[in-house]
């Protein structure tokens, strides 16, 4: 140990035990971390273990005769050469090292190694690399995560702290370790000429020397971390695999060397040796201790953002890191000398660099590494399981996401939001009727999946700047979702899986049409009898005379069809036309309107009011049959709104000619040993009044004298009057149509005296009708109080009555007059007040009041 | 779709729901799905006798199958606007089974 100068740093006690490992042991950059206190139970490394206790069995006795032996008293001197001249001794020992390896872990081996190297490095995980045969396993080896190196953690604190301590010396197994050739020829250099400046240059030309066998064998281990600028951490380690040439071990390169041991790494020996030559001018150039500080930190990051990145080529991106993969690239090609140079300065120059700082900056600099170190370490512990699934994979769990999305949501977005409104009619428009919902309405899958993209995009974009393929995958990602799209479209249409030979079958179902439990298939022909009832004129009424209640109810369900068709197509409607409109628009808005033209035709086919009336049939008219159902009734307000002027006064006509006929008439007259109606009438009638009522009154409030006449006209020839004037329905018609000619007579005093003439005629007509059956029109008993309907009526009748006539009506409802007012009185003051008033519109119309009764 | 979009109408109303267990509870209609899975609130079983364990529920998750019945607040349903939607699915279905 003494004669190679280093005793001064490592106390002889102490020697290279376990706190001060060799120079191969592998830097450790989680070192800071590992926590001081622990360094020193360092166990795998104990020196006190590997030692055989020989040096105790020495004879001591003899020593006085050391100085004889060794030269007395002089100095030892620091001008010898090892790498050149010593060197020579290294190729046995080398055998021994390479054997070693071969045969790890031997026991027999234990002895020379304790002779040629103190220290057993802790295992680094390397030394099957040392063989040129040994193909790296590509498998992730749990050590390289920080298992392994907590070892050299502990041991590199000690290490370290021995460093500081003794930091003056100048060849201190610096962290950055110093080939045997570089401290030599700083040694030199110091005796030499004590320039600093100088010393990078006076490096002594490699090949010529020998390797020192002590350096030489841990070089093996140390060669690695060092490449990766001294501060390399666990991670690195996936980059070894692909970079076989550093690893080679130097020895092989010392092709001039006699009796070489190991035959095969020797035949690429000339090669090395010329290359080595070569690039030996441009060394100390590259050494800027600059640029190896600047490279630590980037170096790792890079590694665990993208460890895959890193085995090939791809080298950091950042600036240092782009300087350092030149040298990378290079550093195959240089030589032994240099194994441990180019492609490590950082080695080489750190420990000059420690040379030459103060120790304040010493300190500064070793606060700053462990900083460094603890952020690796930190980064190391998070990306622990970095990069188990490549972006590749990420992708690809997204889309098999996306995919069963669309699947389940079965692409509802597909058809827009008319599928939207077909699927969820009553939600939407219920919504839109009663107020806003409370709930979001329901928002496309297309918008979902949408955003859902988008956010993935974001953050592809952020984290994966320089990720080439991004892009792409989302690409294709997109295309997927594109084919998961239209997958999903044609999924519904084969529900059923219908294996071959099996009596079953399998039916799949997705969240839009959940599992259907009942199956029922439709006969064919009901298809067929569906087709017949749309057919629209006169066959059934020709072909049979027979209209059931299933055709009459399969025409009403035609006009509601027609109906949602032509509600749909409103709101289809185009922007409305402008003087500048452009030919698409115009071209839109035509084909828009013959639509409507079209369906409002359909309509008016399917309503039936145009089929020939047949005043002998037992049936009722088709339309008139329409009416005698409930949902008939209540589409007449709607079909209202479609149809056109004339289409109106058609249908009143054909309302008001079938008076007697209808229903709520025809059902609705109370017979004598029956006073009261059944409930269902009650109901219809109630229906009728709310539904088709107001329609035909606001087309009569707005009609000419002349309809009135000829609707009055009408009733009068071709209705049982009798029938009519007893039900509500037909009396508020007639009260409808008296009191619309009482107002046109009012409001235009100037009318074609003809028309007057006219309706006096069918006044009278109506008057002399009615005046017989006056006592019956009111329905049920004087208590019955719906007869609100009758006064009004008889209200209307008065107004336009003669002085006589009046007279005659008065005489006819007298009884029904008394009556009530008798009841009244017995009643709450509120319905009393309420029945007198009924009665009042009567009295009041023809100048009387039930006061006067009193 | 119907009942589905049918039954979204209802929440926030009181519905008294019958199950194939003669079970029927009357509560709060929170939520329901395409599979017609409804969610209870404020729960009261209707023979809070017959199952004295349920009394100290307040609200619950019946998995749509096994429902019998719904009783529904007929102030909260348009029957005309039913009718139609009813109109419409045939429509589809029809559509749909011609296409």
């Amino acid at each position: 140990m003494s004669f190679f100068g280093f005793d001064a740093t490592l106390p002889r006690d102490r020697g290279h035990s376990s706190q001060a490992p060799g120079f191969g042991q592998a830097q450790d950059a989680f070192a800071g971390l590992s926590g001081r206190g622990a360094a020193d139970d360092d166990d795998a490394i104990d020196f006190e273990e590997t030692y055989d206790g020989l040096g105790d069995q020495l004879d001591e006795t003899d020593d006085t005769f050391n100085d004889d032996t060794f030269g007395n008293d002089k100095a030892v001197g620091k001008d010898f050469d090892f790498a050149g001249q010593t060197s020579r001794v290294a190729d046995a020992i080398e055998g021994e090292g390479l054997l070693w390896q071969a045969k790890q872990p031997p026991p027999n081996i234990h002895a020379t190694r304790h002779t040629t190297q103190p220290a057993k490095p802790a295992k680094s995980g390397y030394e099957p690399y040392a063989q040129p045969t040994y193909i790296p396993d590509l498998e992730a080896n749990a050590s390289i995560w920080g298992i392994n190196p907590k070892r050299q953690a502990q041991n590199q604190q000690a290490h370290q702290r021995q460093e500081t301590n003794a930091a003056a010396a100048p060849a201190a197994p610096a962290r950055k370790m110093m080939s045997l050739e570089e401290v030599e020829a700083m040694m030199l250099a110091q005796n030499k000429k004590p320039t600093p400046q100088s010393m990078p240059q006076a490096q002594p030309p490699p090949p010529a020397a020998a390797p020192q066998p002590q350096a030489q064998y841990p070089s093996h281990y140390g060669q690695m971390p060092s490449q990766q600028g001294g501060f390399s951490g666990p991670p690195q380690i996936l980059q070894r695999p692909q970079q076989p040439p550093p690893s080679r071990p130097p020895p092989k390169a010392h092709a001039e060397l006699p009796g070489h041991a190991i035959p095969p790494p020797g035949q690429q020996q000339p090669t090395i040796l010329q290359r080595n030559r070569q690039s030996v001018p441009d060394q100390p150039a590259r050494h800027t201790p600059v640029q190896q500080a600047q490279r630590p930190p980037s170096q790792p990051r890079q590694i665990l953002q993208n460890p895959n990145r890193l085995s090939g080529h791809g080298q950091p991106i950042t600036q240092p890191g782009q300087q350092k993969q030149g040298e990378f690239q290079r550093g195959p090609q240089l030589g032994p000398s240099h194994a441990r140079g180019p492609s490590f300065p950082g080695v080489v120059t750190h420990p000059e660099q420690l040379l030459h700082l103060t120790e304040e900056e010493r300190a500064a600099y070793l606060i700053e590494d462990a900083k460094r170190a603890k952020r690796n370490h930190k980064i190391h512990l998070l990306s622990k399981d970095n990069g188990l699934m490549t972006p590749q994979d990420k992708n690809f769990i997204t889309r098999i996401q996306l995919q069963q999305l669309m699947a389940a949501t079965g692409g509802l977005e597909e058809h827009g939001p008319e599928a939207a409104l077909t699927e969820d009619f009553y939600y939407q428009v219920y919504c839109q009727i009663r107020g806003a919902p409370r709930q979001n309405p329901h928002q496309p899958a297309s918008q979902f999946a949408q955003t859902y993209l988008f956010q993935t995009g974001g953050r592809y974009g952020m984290g994966r700047r320089h990720h080439r393929g991004g892009d792409n995958h989302m690409q294709r990602m997109e295309q997927q979702v594109q084919r998961a799209v239209e997958a999903a479209k044609a999924k519904p249409k084969n529900k059923q899986l219908v294996i071959e030979g099996s009596l079953g079958k399998i039916s799949f179902s997705n969240s839009k049409t959940p599992k259907p439990l009942l199956n029922i298939k439709r006969p064919d022909h009901g298809d067929g009898a569906q087709g017949s009832g749309r057919r629209p004129s006169g066959v059934n009424a020709h072909g049979s005379t027979i209209i059931d209640r299933k055709t009459t109810l399969r025409n009403i369900e035609n006009v509601y069809d027609c109906l949602m068709k032509l509600e749909d197509h409103e709101r289809r409607m185009p922007p409305p036309l402008a003087e500048n409109s452009d030919p698409q628009t115009i071209q839109a808005h035509m084909e828009w309107q013959t639509g409507t033209q079209r369906l409002h035709e359909t309509l008016w086919q399917d309503l039936k009011i145009m089929e020939p009336i047949n005043p002998n049939s037992l049936t009722p008219h088709p339309f008139i049959a329409i009416l005698s159902h409930a949902k008939g009734k209540k589409a007449i307000p709607r079909i209202f709104r479609q149809i056109d002027e004339q289409q109106r006064i058609i249908m009143l006509t054909m309302i008001v000619v079938h008076l007697d006929m209808l229903s709520v008439v025809a059902k609705a007259v109370p017979s004598p040993d029956e006073p009261n109606l059944s409930p269902a009438i009650r109901e219809e009638v109630e229906l009728f009044s709310h539904a088709v009522m107001p329609p035909l009154f606001a087309h009569i409030a707005e009609s000419p004298l002349n309809i009135v006449i000829g609707l009055l006209g009408l009733i009068l020839d071709r209705t049982n009057l009798h029938l009519v004037t007893r039900t509500k329905i037909g009396m508020s018609l007639l009260t409808m149509l008296i009191s619309r000619a009482e107002l046109v007579k009012q409001s235009t005093p100037e009318m074609n005296p003809g028309d007057w003439e006219q309706w006096m005629q069918l006044y009278n007509r109506l008057f002399d009708a009615v005046e017989p059956v006056l006592p019956s029109i009111f329905p049920g008993s004087v208590n019955d109080t719906e007869d609100v309907y009758v006064w009004q009526f008889l209200a209307a009748m008065g107004v336009g009555a003669s002085p006589e006539q009046q007279q005659r009506l008065v005489l006819g409802v007298k009884d029904r007059v008394m009556d009530t007012v008798a009841v009244s009185k017995a009643l709450p003051a509120e319905l009393a007040s309420v029945r007198l008033g009924h009665v009042n519109l009567f009295m009041r119309a023809i100048g009387l009041d039930v006061e006067l009764l009193g | 779709m119907l009942f589905f979009s049918f039954f979204k109408t209802l929440i926030d109303h009181e519905v008294t729901v019958e199950l194939k267990n003669e079970i029927s509870i009357r509560g709060t209609l929170k939520s329901v799905d395409q599979f017609l899975n409804i969610k209870l609130d404020n729960i009261q079983v209707v023979e809070e006798i017959r199952w004295p364990h349920l009394s100290s529920t307040k609200n619950l998750f019946i998995r749509g199958s096994v429902v019998r019945y719904i009783h529904l607040p007929s102030s909260a349903v348009d029957t005309a606007l039913l009718e139609d939607a009813s109109r419409r699915e045939a429509t589809a279905a029809k559509d749909k089974k011609a296409a």
